[in-house]
């Protein structure tokens, strides 16, 4: 993603902020403050408008977050997230609390964003052994033999690595990692094989792995 | 076990056995081979960190305006309507599909346009933000020289300097107090509006300028400090264009 350091940075400074603003403020939508998720929720039903901002408060990073770890486009992950909202809560009436509301929402959110990955003729995940050989994989010179990644990993770094994912790795790699799907739910929300879904997963942190060295190479060469 | 059968059952056995479970002879092996030890180590590093990264993007305060719209246009928020009788519109919302503005009412339409123009106008100002943020209309028109005056000339409209000069002189200092400044008068004549025409929702929108006055401010500063980071600039045009999109809802919703 081009420009991605520039908008890191800015973005951490505006959450920063934010966060510093609302804790001195009492903003409304703070749940400390206002009313539970589980109220907000019977509100919701009712058509309170203050109601559906708290949940979309509430979980708006997560989704967000997500839709931008998937599509690696902070527009899309926008229409996205909307999307995924939108959708939420025009079914909000029949939610009954059997799952957790973000166990619902965030899979929601998946299911919205490869539907969407699903319509652009993106892979949702690469049942091909041969996609693997195709992608641009970094050369073995870049050492996954004697190279170490040393006990931290910068998190920008792997935000970077993580969007230079072929999109079907990173789907599961998303999931997986960073969302914390199950493998048996993986397989079931994208639709291929538990063994499937471990192996991608399995390659995606190779990849993540040579793709991280080779950064932390090219850093050190240029100081 | 061989490096080869490491990297064979690494699949299932990184997610599956629980930390130190797994077989001895898969252990034994690692323990003595430094590059598998690495290859261990490191994909669970990656693993644990990508964890840190499940909700630390904030969307930018559009999404939610965009969603609320959407609500109101399907009938989904039915409580401005129970609550503001009076006001409650008998046409449908009208719904901005795109972020063009499309004004519809003449008493915030000037005010609107004003908060665009403010914005091209600050944003397209590159050396000079301070100046051009704090103050003085002459000063602000005549001396800053812009770097790039074909953005300049498209981007600042006449509005602009007359309405910037409404606002209150600020102070000029470089490091700025994070406390919330006073309001603006176009901001206070928005609320106004809203108050008298639909009181129960003043709060929703003091809550939401709030919320975009910060960002704007906040981005100011970065740009500020980094005049050339054009996604920083770039945030702040977007930051004003929310800005007026939000009262864009609001006069399409209260009118
Ligand atoms: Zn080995």
């Amino acid at each position: 993603m081009r420009d991605s350091l520039g908008k890191f940075v800015q973005r951490k400074e505006f959450e920063a902020a934010s966060e510093r603003l609302a804790a001195g403020k009492g903003d409304l939508t703070d749940p400390k403050q206002g009313i539970t998720e589980a109220e907000a929720i019977e509100q919701a039903k009712q058509g309170r408008e203050a109601a559906f901002e708290v949940l979309y408060h509430l979980h708006k990073r997560r989704v967000y977050s997500l839709c931008l770890r998937m599509v690696s486009n902070p527009a899309q992950a926008e229409d996205l997230a909307q999307e995924a909202f939108l959708q939420l809560f025009r079914k909000i009436a029949t939610f009954r609390g059997e799952s957790a509301f973000s166990t619902w929402l965030h899979r929601m959110t998946v299911n919205v964003v490869l539907m969407q990955l699903r319509k652009k003729g993106l892979p949702v995940v690469s049942l091909e052994e041969t996609l693997a050989a195709n992608d641009e994989a970094p050369k073995k010179e870049f050492g996954t033999k004697d190279v170490k990644l040393t006990g931290s990993i910068d998190r920008l770094q792997l935000q970077r690595a993580i969007d230079r994912l072929p999109p079907g790795y990173r789907t599961v790699f998303v999931l997986h990692d960073i969302e914390g799907f199950e493998h048996n739910e993986i397989a079931q929300i994208v639709g291929c094989s538990i063994g499937n879904s471990k192996s991608q997963l399995h390659k995606a942190r190779l990849k993540l792995r040579d793709y991280l060295t080779f950064m932390r190479a090219e850093k050190a060469k240029t100081g | 076990m061989k490096c080869s059968d490491v990297e064979r059952v690494l699949p299932e056995l990184l997610d599956g056995a629980p930390d130190g479970a797994f077989p001895a002879d898969f252990e034994t092996h690692v323990k003595s081979c430094p590059a598998c030890s690495n290859l261990v180590s490191d994909l669970k590093l990656i693993s644990s960190e990508a964890r840190q990264l499940a909700a630390t993007e904030e969307p930018a305060p559009r999404v939610w305006l965009r969603i609320a719209a959407e609500l109101r246009a399907e009938g989904l928020i039915s409580d401005a309507a129970i609550r503001e009788p009076e006001s409650a519109p008998t046409r449908p919302i009208l719904v901005p599909t795109s972020r063009r503005p499309r004004w519809s009412a003449r008493w915030l339409a000037p005010v609107a346009a004003a908060v665009v123009a403010a914005g091209s106008y600050v944003v397209s100002h590159k050396p000079a933000p301070q100046v051009a943020k704090q103050q003085a209309p002459a000063t602000r028109v005549a001396s800053p020289i812009p770097e790039t005056p074909a953005a300049t000339s498209a981007s600042a409209p006449t509005p602009a300097p007359r309405q910037m000069a409404q606002k209150p002189a600020k102070p000029t200092d470089t490091i700025r107090p994070a406390v919330e400044p006073e309001s603006s008068e176009e901001d206070q004549q928005f609320l106004t509006a809203v108050s008298t025409r639909a009181p129960s929702m003043r709060t929703t929108y003091e809550n939401q300028l709030k919320a975009v006055n910060a960002d704007i401010r906040e981005t100011q500063a970065y740009v500020d400090r980094n005049p050339g980071d054009t996604d920083a600039r770039q945030h702040l045009m977007d930051a004003y264009e929310q800005k007026a999109l939000l009262y864009q809802i609001a006069l399409d919703r209260i009118q």
